[in-house]
């Protein structure tokens, strides 16, 4: 779906990205992580074809970015940007409308993805009087009127609390069931743990890591069994045998409240791999 | 090159609903009628009058309107969700420029309607009329690419309002300020021209000085248009 390889744009004399390659294949859910100002949404940008690159090559659907502004392209992707607006002045369904007439999609799916953004009952409220997670929840909802094969969000969830976080989650997840091709960019771990299948780490200009969630925190988990006692106490001890008669004398006298094996969480990789906190 | 006629009348059912509700561009296509108003109440008026207040609606109504509903789509970062959308640029700007046209011809209409102005036996000064909206709109297409916000049309309008929409009036002036006669070329005193010629029973062999001047002025922008649109289509 999505081919990228040594991808660098430069603004300037700022290297907004270096060297940034990945592939995005059909089905999955991609997740592009990095701190502020590490270039998430400046590769998204090139990616949809409003922006190019100083060097390296992009692909999309199998053809180069810059022939991907064709009407035909242009309904087989669908993008939700930070900075993407809605007529403030209209209802949330003339905004859906215009866009339906546009995607030449039926009427009804304007319903359909508002049911699914949780909106279903305020399709005639005038835009204007939305908060900024309801704004963010109906041009989900736009970007999903035409059932996108690939689907591009920045950020999708930042302005939302975490009920319709979740909410957002679930319909996501459904889409891709569907077969849609999600590729989001996030700083939100746990958002790119529970919805990605495979994540890449982005930072300065450079992707560090990429790999699927479950396998890194395979990788990165340290060898520590930690156990917590009735009287208070917390022990970390190897993960090896030698550390085996310890904890049997614990068991054996019934000291013990709990025992766990450290996994980390994908932040705590993040902060391993580039030494840097994922603000 | 593509062109939908569907997503162009998506664009066009969109501009005029959202039109509608903007009370603060959509005043300003008021004003020609509050000098029709006022002049209608003046009782006899000469025809001068009638093509300052053309004018002016051609100037005040088709070159700002377009500039700011363009204008405010860059301001609201909607132009950017409709570029990603299946419409060009050509159908997004075709369709704005249909409710401009609609809005100018409506607002004139009525303007000439209650100065008591038949546009009957008049066929030269409709064409001449027609030939100049295409110059105002076009103009108004390029300020609109130009400019960020509405607040930006709203002063880049100012000079377009004093040399195109209100050179019949100023023009009057021009014996004391000698510099106010490159205002005798402006659409506006053409379309003067144009009227007070065929009034005099004028053929064609008389009127297409005044018409060849403003075809300039329409081809004058429209390249200037052309040339700022391909340039906004590269980033
Ligand atoms: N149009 C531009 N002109 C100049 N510099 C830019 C431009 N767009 C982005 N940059 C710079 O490129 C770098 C990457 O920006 P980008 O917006 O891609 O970051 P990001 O990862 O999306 O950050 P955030 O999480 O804050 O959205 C930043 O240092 C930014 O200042
Ligand atoms: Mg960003």
């Amino acid at each position: 779906m999505i081919e990228v390889k040594s991808l660098e744009k430069i603004f300037g004399d700022k290297r907004a990205l270096q060297d940034v390659s990945f592939q995005v294949k059909k089905g999955e859910t991609f997740g592009f992580l990095g701190p502020s100002g590490s270039g998430k949404t400046t590769t998204i940008k090139i990616l949809t074809g409003q922006m190019r690159q100083s060097a390296g090559t992009a692909n999309v659907f199998g053809i180069p970015v810059s022939q991907l502004n064709t009407p035909e392209y242009r309904k087989r992707f669908g993008v939700v940007t930070d900075n993407s607006g809605l007529y403030a002045r209209l209802t949330i369904y003339d905004n859906l409308k215009l866009y339906a007439d546009l995607y030449g999609t039926s009427l009804q799916r304007i319903d359909e993805a508002l049911e699914s953004v949780n909106l279903g009952s305020e399709k005639k409220t005038q835009v204007a009087k939305l908060s900024k997670g309801m704004t963010q929840r109906v041009l989900l909802a736009r970007t999903l009127l035409h059932k996108p094969e690939l689907l591009f969000l920045d950020e999708p969830t930042s302005a939302l609390d975490p009920a319709n976080s979740k909410h957002i989650h679930n319909g996501l997840k459904e889409l891709n069931r569907q077969g849609t091709t999600i590729f989001l960019t996030t700083h939100d771990m746990e958002e790119a743990d529970h919805l990605c299948s495979q994540v890449a780490f982005l930072n300065k200009g450079v992707v560090q890591l990429l790999d699927e969630p479950k396998q890194l925190k395979k990788q990165y988990r340290e060898e520590i069994i930690g156990i917590e006692l009735k009287d208070g106490r917390e022990l970390e001890l190897p993960l090896k045998a030698s550390s085996a008669e310890e904890i049997q004398q614990y068991i054996s006298r019934e000291m013990v409240e709990r025992i766990y094996t450290k996994e980390p969480t994908l932040g705590d990789i993040f902060v391993e791999v580039t030494g840097r906190e994922l603000v | 090159m593509t062109f939908s006629v569907k997503r162009f009348m998506a664009i066009f059912q969109k501009d005029l609903k959202d039109l509608y509700r903007n009370l603060y561009v959509s005043s300003t296509a008021l004003m020609p009628l509050i000098f029709a108003v006022i002049y209608s109440r003046i009782g006899e008026v000469p025809l001068a009058m009638h093509l300052f207040v053309i004018t002016l609606s051609l100037a005040l109504v088709g070159t700002f309107l377009q500039c700011a509903i363009i204008a405010e789509e860059k301001e609201k970062n909607t132009l950017r969700g409709l570029m990603l959308s299946p419409a060009t640029l050509t159908e997004i700007l075709a369709g704005k420029s249909a409710v401009t046209i609609v809005i100018t011809i409506i607002v004139t209409a009525v303007s000439m309607f209650i100065m008591d102005f038949s546009f009957t036996g008049r066929g030269w000064l409709i064409a001449g009329i027609l030939l100049s909206l295409v110059f105002f709109i076009a103009l108004g297409t390029w300020m609109g690419l130009i400019t960020r916000s509405v607040l930006e049309a709203s002063v880049y309008i100012l000079p377009v309002m004093f040399i195109f929409g209100m050179a019949n009036m100023f023009i009057g002036l021009a014996d004391q300020f000698s510099f106010l006669q490159v205002l005798e070329y402006t659409p506006g005193i053409q379309l003067e021209e144009i009227a007070e010629f065929s009034e005099a029973g004028a053929g064609f062999d008389e009127l297409w000085k005044p018409f060849a001047i403003i075809l300039a002025w329409v081809a004058a922008t429209l390249v200037l248009a052309a040339v700022t649109f391909k340039k906004r289509m590269m980033d």
